[in-house]
C-alpha cells in the first residue's frame, strides 16, 4: 500500500529519523502562536513542506554514502534526462491525475472515495477481458475506445457497490470503498491465476500468473515519438481534468453536486435528487479510476498481472486529498508525484541511493502538508 | 452576601466578530441571576467561558472569592460549576444511566435518589437518550448537572423546549438551589421568566452590559429598552410576545415575583371548566369557517385570489411512528383554507418536527393523506411539492433551510437552475446575480452582495432569504413555516411576520408551527395544539381565554376530549 | 497468523471506538517488526528486541496521534501515508543493518513453549498451546484489553462516549484528547508487539514488508466485528483460519483458489458493515477531529 515505487535497495548507512515526533502533549494554542508568523497561503505552506521533505531527502542521500550533486544529477536525469524519462513520468502523472480528478468529483458530492485502488483493479480486469476477447486484427480506433469504456464501466460499477450501500443503507463509503480495494486486488489475483479466467495458457511451471498480451488494436497508441513511452493516456487525463474542472465550476450540475456535498438535507428540501447525485459522483470517481486501470493494462507490457496497480490507487487518493478540490492542484501534484517516481528509479540506478528514499521523501511531503493544513484553512471555530 | 461569581472585563471575539466586549457581572450566592439579551448578545459565549468550554481573550473570573480560570469543562466541573447546555451534553447513543455514569461520581445511585427526592426529577435509566423526546432529554441534562451538587449552576436557555408547567417546575428548581445557598445563572431571552424567577438580572446587548440590577428595581419597562435598544412603547404586541413580555403594562415591580410561581393566571389550570373546550363556535363537529368566526380581526378576506371552496392544505389521519414504535404523529387531521393562517402550538417534541417533515417530503407517513388544493402529495418528492405550490420553511435553518457554505444567489435559486443556462450547458452567473439582487432588494435582505456566502449573513437575513425563496413559488398555494422566527432579533421577527401575513393576504394558506405561543396568538386565525402526536383544538386566538386554553391543551388537560373533536378540526371543508 | 492479527486489532478496536481510524496499524506493525529485529540483533536478546519494538511503536503512534488528533490532519491521508513512510524507512533501514540478504539473517528469536497436555489436543492444541512466551502474553493482553474496556466498565463507556460525541464527552468532564492519545498509543504498543511476534516468534528474521497487509486486515477485523470486542476476536480467528486454509487446502485435497481465500475476509467485512449480516453502526465520531470552541 505504498506510492508507486520499485523496491530494490543496495546497502546503505543508517537513516536519520525522517520525522522526529514532537511531544505528544504539545499545547495547540501555543503551537498556533508559534506558527502565527508562518505563511498561511496554501502554496507557501506546500513550498515549505517541499523544502522540509527535500532536506530529509538530502540527509537520506548523504546517509546512503552518495554525493548530493551526483544524486541530484541522477534524479534530474531520471525525470527530464531523456524522452524515455519524460514519457514514463507523464504516463504515471496521467494515471494519478485520472484517479485524483475522480476523487474530486465524489468529494464535491460530499463523499470520500478511498477505493481508487479497487476501482483501478476492476477497470484493469475488465479492460483485459475485453481486450483479449477482441479479434487480433481489430483497428485501434475501435479497440482502444472499447477497452477504455470497459474500464470506465467496470470501475463505475465497482464504486457503484459502495454508492448503493451508501444511498440505500447509509453505510459509510469510506469503509466500503476501503474494503472494496482489497476485494478488487483479490479479483485481479483470481483472474490471473485461473486459466478459466484470464490467465495465459500454462505451458510449463515457469508460466507467470498473468494474462496474455492484449492485441495491437487494444493497445494505447504512443504519442511521443519512437523513444518516448508516453501514450494516449496523457491527453485523456488532460481532457478528464479539464472537463471535470469546467463541469464542477461552470455548470448547474457542478453547483448541485456542491450543494449536496455541503448539505444533503437542504438539497433534498430544494428538490435535488440527492441519492442520484451522490451515487453518480462516486460512480464517476470509480469510472475514472477504472479508465486509469484500463490504461495501465493497455500500456507496455500490455498484460494484466498481480500488482499491476503498483499502489497507484492509493497514491491517486493522496493526490486528490492534498489537492482539496482544486483541479489545478490535482494537475500539479500528479506531475510532481509522477516525475519524482521516475526520478527515484534512476536515483537508485545511477547514484546507488535506495529508491525507497523517494518513497520516504514523498511520505514526509504528504504528512507535512497534511499537518500544516490546520494553519492554512480557516479554523472551524472562527465563525459563529 | 458573598459573591459566588465575579466576572470582570470578559472579552472574546471569533475571527472578526466580537461576541463579548468587556463584560462585568457579579452573581451573589443564594440568588438566581438572570442574564437577558437578544440572540447574538453574547449570552451563550458568557456561559461557555464560565463553564470552561472556551477560553476568553481577556478578563478574569473569581469563584467564591478565589481566582477561577477554567481551561476545559473538566476544570469547571472540578471547581463546582455545572452547566445545562442549550443543545445538551448527552451522548445520544448511550442510555440515560450510561450518560450519568460517565461523570464518574462516587455514590452515584445515592446522588440520583437525592436529586429525585429534592427536586422531584424522575429518570428512566435504561432509555437510550437519542430516542427520548426533547423535554425528557432536558430533564436528564438538568439531573446530570445537579448530581454534582454544584456551587454554581449555569443554565443556557433551558426553557425553549419546555411547556408552561415544566418551565414553572424548572424555575422552582432554580429557586431551591439558590435557597440552598448556591448560585444560579439563568440565561434567557424571555423577560417574563426573568422577572418571575430572578433575584437579579444583567442585560447584555452586542457583547456589552446594557444594564443590571435586582429584578425588584428593574421593571419590564426598563428592561425592554435595555435589551433591544429602543423604548418599550414602540413595541407592538407581536414584538412584545417575542421577548416573552405578555403584557408590558402589567409586568413591573408589583407583578408576581419569584413567589408568584403558583399564580393560577399563568397556567389557568386551577379551573378546568374555564378552559372552555366546549365552546361550539371553535371546537365542535361543525366545520368552522374562520372568516365567520373572526370577521373583524382577520387578514384581508375579500381577496380575489382566494378560493374559499377548497382547502389549500388538507391532512387526513397522518400517522408517523418513531424507530422505537411510539407514535410521533397519530391521526393528525387538519385543514388550512386559502388565505388563512393556522398555528400549531405545543411543547417541542410532540410531533411538530415530524409534521413539518411529512409536509416537506423528507418523511413518509405510515398512513394518512396529504393534499394540496385537492391534489394528493402524501408521497411526492420535494421537487413535486414545490412545483405544485407548497412552500416549506424548515425548522432548522442551517440543516435543512439553506446551505450555509453556498452563496445567497445559489441558495435562492438552487431548485431552479434550469432557468439560468447559457449555451445550454453553462451556468449563467450574471443572470443569477441580477435575479438575486432583485430579490434581495424586494425582501430587504442585508448582504454584501448576491454572491456573499449565506453563512456571512445574520440569522434574520438568512431567514429572509429562505422565506424569499419559498414565497417566490408561482403559484404559491400554501406556505408551511416551522419555527420561522427562532433565534431572530426583534426587527427580523417583525419582517418575517409581515411577509407571512402578506402571503396569506395574497390568498395562500399558511401553516405556522411555533414554540412561541405569543407569536401564534398574534399571527394566526386559528391555533391547534400538538400533544403526543395528535392535533387538538382548534382555539380561537382572539378569545379572551385563548392563552389558558392552549396552555391546558399543551399539557394534555382535556386531551381526550380535544382529540375526539380533533377530527372535526377544519375550515372551509 | 491469527495471533498478531488479534493483538493488533485489540488496540485498533479501542482507537476506533474512541473515534480515531488508525489506518497506520500496518506501519506500526512494520516498525515494531523492524525495531524488534534490530534490537534483538544488536543485543543478542529477543527480550531486548521486544522492548525496542514497543518503544518504536510508541514513537510511531505518537506521530500518528499528533497528526490526527492535535493537528486534526485527515486520518485517511495520514494513515495511508504513514504506512508508506514505514515501508520506505524500514526497507531503507534493513539494507543498512542487515545488508542485502536481509531475509537470510537469522535473529535471536523466541522459542515455543508447549503447555503440557493441552497442546496435544488435535488441531486446536498446536494452534493455541504451542506459542512463544510473547504469544501467550499477546493473547493475555488482548483479553485484558477486551475486559478492561468493556462497555460495562466506566473506562469502556468513556472511550465510547469520546468516539460517539466528543463535544458532549468533553462537557461531561472527560479528557477527550488524552483518551484519544491513549488509545492510539495503545494501538502502537499492541501493533508493535504483533510485528515483533512476526519477526521474532514466527520467522526469526526480518524481511521487507514482512507484515504484508496484516495491519490492514486488523482494521478490517474491527469493522467485521462491528466495533465490539468479542465479535472482533471471532473475526480475527476466522480470518486466521481462512489464511491457514490456503496452505492446508491442497493437503486436504480441496481445490480452493488461494487469492479467493485471501479476499474472503474483506468480503465478509463488507457484508458485515453493510448490515447484510446483522446490524452494524460505526462510532458517529469516527475520523471526526475534536474542536472544543464552536
Amino acid at each position: 500500500m505504498s506510492a508507486p515505487v520499485t523496491t530494490t535497495q543496495p546497502p546503505s548507512p543508517p537513516p536519520p529519523d525522517p520525522h522526529p515526533p514532537r511531544p505528544a502533549a504539545l499545547d495547540p494554542t501555543r503551537l498556533r502562536l508559534a506558527l502565527r508568523a508562518a505563511p498561511r497561503h496554501p502554496l507557501a505552506v506546500a513550498g515549505l513542506a517541499a523544502l522540509f521533505a527535500l532536506g530529509v531527502g538530502m540527509l537520506l542521500v548523504l546517509a546512503a554514502g552518495a554525493e548530493l550533486a551526483t544524486a541530484w544529477q541522477a534524479l534530474d536525469e531520471g525525470m527530464f534526462g531523456s524522452p524515455y524519462a519524460i514519457g514514463s513520468s507523464l504516463n504515471s502523472a496521467a494515471v494519478l491525475a485520472l484517479i485524483a480528478a475522480g476523487f474530486t468529483v465524489a468529494h464535491r458530492a460530499g463523499l470520500v472515495n478511498v477505493g481508487g485502488e479497487g476501482q483501478l483493479c476492476a477497470g484493469g480486469t475488465a479492460a483485459a477481458a475485453v481486450g483479449l476477447a477482441l479479434p487480433a486484427g481489430v483497428p485501434a480506433a475501435l479497440g482502444v475506445p472499447l477497452v477504455l469504456v470497459a474500464g470506465f464501466l467496470a470501475g463505475a460499477a465497482w464504486a457503484g457497490i459502495a454508492a448503493w450501500l451508501r444511498v440505500r443503507r447509509g453505510t459509510s463509503e469510506v469503509i466500503t470503498t476501503l474494503l472494496l480495494n482489497f476485494i478488487g486486488i483479490g479479483l485481479v489475483s483470481v483472474a490471473v491465476h485461473e486459466e478459466a479466467l484470464l490467465r495465459q495458457p500454462v505451458t510449463s511451471s515457469e508460466t507467470l500468473p498473468q494474462s496474455a498480451p492484449l492485441p495491437t488494436g487494444a493497445q494505447l497508441p504512443l504519442i511521443g515519438g519512437p523513444e518516448s513511452p508516453a501514450t494516449a493516456v496523457v491527453p485523456i487525463a488532460v481532457l478528464a481534468v479539464v472537463v471535470t474542472g469546467i463541469v464542477l465550476r461552470h455548470t448547474a450540475l457542478g453547483l448541485r453536486l456542491r450543494a449536496v456535498g455541503h448539505s444533503p438535507a437542504a438539497s433534498a428540501r430544494l428538490g435535488l435528487p440527492v441519492g442520484r447525485l451522490e451515487g453518480g459522483g462516486l460512480a464517476v470517481a470509480g469510472g475514472l479510476a477504472g479508465v486509469a486501470g484500463a490504461a495501465l493494462v493497455a500500456t507496455a507490457p500490455y498484460v494484466l498481472a498481480e500488482h499491476f496497480s503498483s499502489g497507484y490507487g492509493f497514491a491517486g487518493l493522496v493526490v486528490g486529498l492534498l489537492a482539496r478540490g482544486s483541479l489545478t492542484a490535482v494537475a500539479a501534484a500528479s506531475l510532481l508525484f509522477g516525475f519524482l517516481t521516475s526520478g527515484g528509479i534512476n536515483l537508485q540506478l545511477a547514484a546507488q541511493v535506495p529508491a525507497s528514499t523517494v518513497q520516504i521523501v514523498q511520505s514526509v511531503l504528504v504528512l507535512s502538508i497534511a499537518a500544516a493544513m490546520l494553519f492554512t484553512t480557516r479554523r472551524p471555530g472562527s465563525r459563529r | 452576601m458573598t459573591a459566588a461569581l465575579e466576572v470582570s472585563g470578559l472579552a472574546k471575539s471569533y475571527g472578526g466578530t466580537v461576541a463579548l466586549d468587556g463584560v462585568d457581572l457579579v452573581v451573589e450566592a443564594g440568588t438566581v441571576h438572570c442574564v437577558l439579551g437578544e440572540n447574538g448578545a453574547g449570552k451563550s459565549t458568557l456561559c461557555h467561558a464560565v463553564a470552561g468550554s472556551l477560553t476568553p481573550d481577556a478578563g478574569t473570573l473569581r469563584l467564591y472569592g478565589q481566582p477561577y480560570a477554567p481551561r476545559r469543562p473538566a476544570d469547571a466541573l472540578a471547581a463546582g460549576v455545572a452547566m445545562v447546555h442549550q443543545h445538551f451534553s448527552l451522548v445520544s447513543t448511550l442510555t440515560v444511566g450510561e450518560n450519568l455514569r460517565l461523570l464518574r461520581l462516587p455514590g452515584l445511585a445515592a446522588r440520583i435518589a437525592r436529586v429525585r427526592e429534592t427536586y422531584g426529577l424522575e429518570l428512566e435509566p435504561d432509555a437510550v437518550v437519542g430516542q427520548l423526546p426533547v423535554g425528557v432529554r432536558q430533564r436528564v441534562e438538568i439531573v446530570k448537572a445537579l448530581l454534582r451538587d454544584p456551587r454554581l449552576l449555569v443554565l443556557d436557555e433551558p426553557t425553549g423546549v419546555l411547556g408552561p408547567a415544566e418551565t414553572d417546575a424548572l424555575l422552582e428548581t432554580c429557586r431551591r438551589i439558590a435557597d440552598a445557598g448556591h448560585a444560579v445563572v439563568l440565561v434567557t431571552h424571555k423577560l417574563g421568566e426573568a422577572v418571575r424567577a430572578g433575584d437579579a438580572a444583567t442585560v447584555l446587548r452586542g457583547g456589552r452590559v446594557a444594564g443590571d440590577g435586582t429584578t425588584k428595581d428593574l421593571s419590564a419597562r426598563r428592561l425592554v429598552p435595555l435589551m433591544i435598544g429602543r423604548a418599550a412603547g414602540d413595541l407592538d404586541a407581536t414584538l412584545a410576545g417575542a421577548v416573552g413580555l405578555e403584557d408590558p403594562e402589567a409586568v413591573g415591580p408589583d407583578a408576581p415575583g419569584p413567589d408568584g410561581l403558583d399564580d393560577p393566571g399563568v397556567l389557568g389550570l386551577d379551573d378546568p371548566a374555564a378552559v372552555g373546550l366546549d365552546d361550539p363556535a371553535v371546537v365542535g363537529p361543525d366545520p368552522v369557517v374562520p372568516g365567520e368566526v373572526v370577521p373583524a380581526a382577520g387578514p384581508v378576506r375579500a381577496d380575489d385570489a382566494r378560493t374559499p371552496q377548497g382547502a389549500a392544505l388538507r391532512l387526513r389521519e397522518v400517522t408517523v411512528r418513531r424507530a422505537d414504535g411510539a407514535y410521533a404523529l397519530e391521526d393528525a387531521t387538519l385543514d388550512v383554507a386559502f388565505g388563512e393562517i393556522v398555528g400549531v402550538a405545543g411543547v417541542e417534541g410532540n410531533g411538530q418536527s415530524e409534521l413539518t417533515a411529512v409536509l416537506g417530503g423528507s418523511l413518509t407517513p405510515e398512513r394518512g393523506r396529504v393534499e394540496l388544493d385537492g391534489r394528493e402529495l402524501t408521497r411526492a418528492l420535494p421537487a413535486a411539492r414545490t412545483r405544485a405550490g407548497l412552500g416549506v420553511v424548515p425548522e432548522d435553518r442551517h440543516h435543512e433551510g439553506c446551505v450555509p457554505a453556498l452563496s445567497v444567489a445559489e441558495n435562492l435559486h438552487l431548485g431552479r437552475l434550469r432557468e439560468f443556462r447559457r449555451f445550454g450547458v453553462f451556468l449563467d452567473r450574471a443572470a443569477l446575480g441580477r435575479a438575486t439582487e432583485a430579490a434581495l432588494a424586494e425582501h430587504d435582505v442585508r448582504a454584501s452582495g448576491p454572491f456573499a456566502p449565506m453563512a456571512s449573513l445574520s440569522g434574520g437575513n438568512q431567514q429572509k432569504v429562505v422565506l424569499a425563496r419559498e414565497l417566490a413559488l408561482d403559484p404559491l398555494k400554501c406556505l408551511v413555516a416551522a419555527q420561522p422566527t427562532r433565534g431572530l432579533d426583534i426587527g427580523a421577527v417583525a419582517a418575517v411576520h409581515a411577509r407571512i401575513r402578506a402571503a396569506a393576504g395574497r390568498g395562500a394558506g399558511v401553516l405556522v408551527v411555533s414554540a412561541e405561543l405569543d407569536e401564534l396568538l398574534t399571527l394566526c386565525d386559528r391555533v391547534v395544539v400538538a400533544y403526543r402526536g395528535r392535533l387538538l383544538g382548534p382555539v380561537d386566538p382572539r378569545a379572551a381565554d385563548a392563552r389558558e386554553r392552549i396552555g391546558a391543551l399543551m399539557v394534555g388537560v382535556e386531551g381526550e376530549r380535544g382529540a375526539a373533536s380533533g377530527v372535526g378540526v377544519g375550515a372551509g371543508a | 497468523m491469527a495471533l498478531p492479527l488479534l493483538l493488533a486489532s485489540s488496540g485498533e478496536l479501542l482507537s476506533e471506538r474512541a473515534g480515531v481510524l488508525n489506518l497506520s496499524v500496518e506501519g506500526m506493525m512494520l516498525t515494531g517488526a523492524f525495531a524488534g529485529a534490530v534490537g534483538a540483533d544488536a543485543s543478542g536478546s529477543a527480550a531486548v528486541g521486544v522492548l525496542t519494538a514497543v518503544v518504536a511503536g510508541l514513537l510511531f503512534a505518537a506521530l500518528q496521534a499528533l497528526l490526527s488528533i492535535t493537528l486534526r490532519a485527515d486520518q485517511i491521508v495520514t494513515g495511508i501515508t504513514a504506512n508508506a513512510l514505514a515501508l520506505g524507512a524500514t526497507t531503507y533501514g534493513a539494507r543498512l543493518v542487515f545488508g542485502d540478504g536481509a531475509g537470510a539473517k537469522t535473529l535471536p528469536g523466541l522459542d515455543p513453549l508447549a503447555v503440557p497436555l493441552l497442546h496435544e489436543i488435535p488441531v486446536l492444541g498446536p494452534a493455541l498451546f504451542e506459542q512463544t512466551l510473547l504469544g501467550y502474553l499477546a493473547f493475555a493482553l488482548a483479553l485484558a484489553l477486551a475486559l478492561a474496556f468493556s462497555r460495562r466498565r466506566t473506562a469502556g463507556l468513556a472511550v465510547d462516549a469520546v468516539g460517539e460525541d466528543a463535544l458532549s464527552a468533553d462537557r461531561s468532564g472527560l479528557p477527550v484528547t488524552a483518551i484519544r492519545y491513549g488509545t492510539v498509543l495503545l494501538t502502537g504498543v499492541t501493533s508493535a508487539l504483533a510485528g515483533a511476534h512476526l519477526a521474532l516468534s514466527e520467522v526469526h528474521a526480518f524481511s521487507d514488508n514482512i507484515t504484508g497487509g496484516i495491519g490492514y486486515l486488523a482494521v478490517v477485523a474491527v469493522i467485521a466485528g462491528r466495533w465490539r470486542a468479542w465479535p472482533t476476536l471471532l473475526a480475527c480467528l476466522v480470518f486466521g483460519l481462512a489464511q491457514s486454509l490456503q496452505f492446508a487446502a491442497p493437503a486436504l485435497g480441496l481445490h480452493l483458489s488461494a487469492p479467493l481465500l485471501v479476499a474472503l475476509p474483506y468480503v465478509f467485512a463488507l457484508l458485515a458493515v453493510s448490515g447484510l449480516v446483522g446490524r452494524s453502526r460505526a462510532p458517529s465520531g469516527l475520523t471526526v477531529p475534536f474542536v472544543r470552541a464552536s
